[in-house]
């Protein structure tokens, strides 16, 4: 029976540096693990569209430019995403993979979290032809 | 130091009135800072205080349905204005209180319970449960801890044999420290200011986790900004009136920053050990434990003082 | 506003929005003066439809839908699935998978405990102890951050196996780890039995015999602390329990006090736990294939999750979706004990009886329907519907 336990502990931490991280005025590393923004590499991509039916948040769709020559551009929204890593996992060629470094995703503005993946004539392909449907589809 | 102020100034701008509610932020910036740093945390950067005051008189003021609404908007009023007031005879940041009469030492204290009673008043005013509750617990809390309390600053007032804090304040200031002579009365009174005050762990009245705010749930805006600031200034209050006690006196404002900052540390440190005591707990307590203490210190005293007047 | 009534009972309500409760729910305590006479319950607010929105997703999304139904047993959630869809399709997973499954289990134990710890001290008063525990907390999350991506809903599981695998620096940090926690935890133990303010609120608090948590249905933490040797790792063992058995921690005290001990005891087990199956861990691989379409059949899992028996029923008809899946989470068996309970004690000890339990408002809310004998009901989806909204006018 004692009154006052954590006394020693609280005294101590009296001439400790306090615990907390001081983020965003310090920047902590981060675990080389961590999963952040999904990364589309379209070189690889088969179009399968396995990671499309698998993603459990509907936030990826791949969007055909060229079936041949195996020309497609992903549109991913980030703000859907959960993170699961699943499309990941599903796609067989590697495609696919959750990028460690871009993890502060808040933004002030919903342009941000709409990403287009793929090389640069076939996103403009794209979104000229998103631009000549009607005006409510985007 | 002897600097006499006229009362219109001491109680409108310095040392009490406005300046005193400055102060009092920032007390209660150093409390929480240091109750953090023993929680191995940084704590609030030091305008936070002013920042919540601020922040609430921007608020909207709701005066619930079934309540009066004049007591409703009176009570944060009269509870500053008890505290405010009783800045008057203690000697703040060191300098001689500035209206000091026989007897003041009782109207002090009285004026100091006045915020108690206004929060038990404004619970008991609403119809909200929790608000009533809080009553309830604020008012037994009062009764539990006063006496002891009473009688721990009464030792001090005995040994310089007066009831006037100015000539207790002179005494204690020329004399080896009651801290030494009375110690058992010095803990009766930082725990019973503790109590007062309502800090962790007798914060039965406004138990965060279980009665929502206590009898303070209905107010906001202007009348729980001031509720607050009372609160602060009724903690710079007790304080200085304990270290002017048994700390030796308030002589001048370095000293008083000094005790009151050691007193402070005190606090903190009581407040970060030990769990919330339930209400009927802190009864127990104060009216075993309590009582019987500040009862033995005053009983040396008096045998103290006749052994000393028969040699 | 009703005037108050004559006699000195009175209702207080905590809940749904209430700073003792972190998730929303409906108590309601009959008092007289400080001591409680009455209590009476209702839940029900934070229902999402998970079970109807399980039909809907293929197997593969479900793992992430049922992850999400706790923050804090997310993982728990997630292998109950994953094991009771791997029985359906007749697959077994290659060891080493079922052992880091196992290890994932038992840290999310830690991190659930730790939490526990902090927010009973808080409810308690005791903010230094919360804020002690949670500091030390912190240690487990960076461990999971590092093995797995995420500090909460690991998504570490596959139809399968597992997606992540354990090397050398993260298995040397996790016994840096563990050690530092065995360190701190007997602090906390000595926190917990010897500090007389907290034995006050502790001790000879929220009393419940053997024969009532019998009789009550209380599982988990809450029923060991009375006594009760119920354990389904030690019972029924799933994963890799065979392999690593448990040892049951029990409580003599049947208050408080013992279920803040027992759960202590649970980590030191856990601490040894992680130890043996990190030094036995077995090579190979991490996953085997489980197709797409689970062929039909019915499927039942218990597990062990931080708070109890969590219970998990799945039907498939063949197809690439799941017909009907059935959750039913301990916090949903404890209520019981605590509003049977609750009667006699001071309104201030409520909060730390409800938080004695671990109650997870968001793991209870599923659609409990008792059947009585001899009757029995089906509903179409819109009589479910129009129940629904009758029942909340």
């Amino acid at each position: 029976m004692t009154i006052g336990t954590m006394l020693s502990e609280i005294v101590r931490s009296l001439f400790r540096k306090p615990v907390t991280e001081e983020y965003p005025f310090k920047k902590y590393p981060h675990p080389e693990n961590l999963r952040g923004k999904l990364v589309y590499d379209p070189a690889r991509c088969s179009g399968c569209q396995l990671c499309v039916k698998d993603c459990p948040a509907d936030a990826l769709e791949l969007i055909v430019v060229d079936k041949v020559n195996k020309r497609f551009v992903l549109r991913y929204d980030v703000d859907k995403c959960s993170y699961c890593s699943q499309c990941v996992e599903s796609c067989r060629f590697s495609c696919l993979e959750m990028s460690p470094e871009q993890w502060e995703l808040a933004s002030i503005q919903r342009k941000p979290f709409t990403v287009y993946y793929g090389r640069d004539e076939d996103i403009k392909a794209v979104m000229a032809r998103f631009a000549s449907q009607s005006p409510e589809e985007s | 130091m002897n600097l006499t102020f006229p009362p219109i100034l001491a109680l409108l701008i310095f040392p009490g009135g406005l300046c005193l509610l400055l102060i009092g932020l920032l007390y209660e910036w150093a409390d929480r800072k240091l109750v953090a740093r023993f929680q191995n945390r940084i704590g609030p950067r030091w305008f936070q205080p002013l920042a919540d005051f601020v922040k609430l008189l921007a608020k909207e003021e709701i005066i619930p349905d079934g309540v009066h609404a004049g007591l409703f908007l009176a009570l944060p009023i009269v509870a500053l204005a008890g505290a405010l007031t009783a800045a008057l005879y203690v000697p703040m940041f060191g300098f001689a209180p500035a209206a000091s009469f026989r007897g003041d030492l009782v109207v002090a204290l009285y004026l100091l319970s006045l915020m108690t009673l206004c929060t038990g008043l404004a619970g008991a005013n609403t119809l909200d449960r929790f608000s009533l509750l809080g009553a309830t617990r604020a008012l037994t809390q009062l009764f539990s801890y006063e006496a002891p309390f009473l009688l721990a600053l009464l030792g001090p007032a005995v040994a310089a044999g007066s009831w006037q804090i100015g000539t207790i304040n002179a005494y204690t200031g020329q004399n080896i420290w009651l801290v030494v002579m009375q110690p058992i009365g010095f803990l009766v009174a930082i725990v019973g200011l503790m109590g007062k005050l309502e800090l962790p762990p007798f914060d039965a009245p406004e138990a965060e986790t279980e009665i929502v705010s206590g009898a303070l749930t209905e107010y906001s805006g202007r009348g729980l900004a001031i509720f607050k600031i009372g609160r602060d200034v009724e903690l710079v209050v007790g304080l200085s009136l304990v270290a002017a006690f048994y700390l030796g006196g308030l002589n001048n404002p370095l000293d008083f920053l000094l005790k009151t900052a050691v007193l402070l540390l005190l606090t903190a440190g009581l407040q970060s050990l030990f769990a919330r005591l339930r209400i009927d707990q802190t009864v127990g307590m104060w009216w075993r434990v309590g009582a019987i203490l500040a009862l033995v210190q005053l009983l040396a005293i008096l045998v103290g003082r006749g052994l000393g007047r028969l040699f | 506003m009703e005037a108050l009534p004559k006699s000195n009972k009175f209702i207080v309500p905590i809940g749904p929005q209430h700073p003792a409760l972190k998730e929303p729910g409906h108590f309601e305590f009959t008092v007289d003066g400080e001591v409680v006479v009455g209590a009476t319950i209702r839940l029900g607010y934070v229902h999402r439809g998970i079970e109807k929105g399980t039909e809907d997703r293929n197997w593969i999304q479900n793992i992430y839908l049922l992850e999400r139904i706790c923050g804090i047993c997310s993982h728990t959630h997630s292998t109950a699935y994953v094991e009771g869809v791997e029985k359906l399709a007749k697959v077994t997973i290659p060891p080493r998978a079922q052992v880091i499954r196992t290890l994932y289990l038992e840290l999310e134990r830690i991190h659930s405990h730790l939490l526990w710890l902090g927010v009973a001290a808080h409810e308690g008063g005791f903010d230094t102890l919360f804020m002690y525990s949670w500091r030390d907390r912190e240690t487990v999350m960076d461990i999971l951050e590092a093995l797995s991506g995420n500090r909460v809903n690991y998504s570490v599981n596959s139809l399968g196996g597992v997606k992540f695998d354990v090397d050398q620096k993260q298995s040397d940090q996790i016994r840096r780890g563990m050690d530092y926690l065995e360190e701190r935890s007997h602090y906390y133990m000595k926190v917990v039995t010897t500090d007389q303010t907290f034995l006050g609120r502790t001790r000879h608090v929220g009393l419940m015999t053997l024969e009532q948590a019998i009789h009550l249905d209380a599982t988990g933490p809450t029923a060991r602390a009375s006594g009760l040797a119920k354990d389904v790792r030690v019972d029924a063992p799933y994963a890799a329990y065979p392999d690593f058995p448990v040892r049951i921690q029990l409580g003599d005290r049947c208050d408080l006090e013992s279920r803040f001990v027992v759960r202590i005891n649970e980590l030191f087990e856990t601490y040894r736990l992680i130890r043996e199956m990190l030094d036995h861990l077995p090579t190979g691989e991490l996953q085997t294939k489980v197709p797409r379409r689970i062929p039909e059949g019915e499927a039942m899992m218990r597990l062990e999750a931080p708070r109890g028996e969590l219970f998990y029923y799945l039907k498939s008809n063949g197809s690439d979706k799941p017909e009907r899946l059935k959750v039913r989470t301990p916090s949903l068996c404890n209520w019981a004990s605590v509003i049977n309970l609750a009667v006699g004690y001071n309104l201030a000890d409520m909060p730390m009886i409800l938080a004695g339990i671990d109650p997870c408002f968001s793991c209870n809310d599923r659609t409990v329907t008792v059947r009585r004998p001899g009757d029995s009901q089906t509903w179409s989806w819109d009589q479910l519907r129009r129940y629904g909204i009758e029942y909340y006018k």
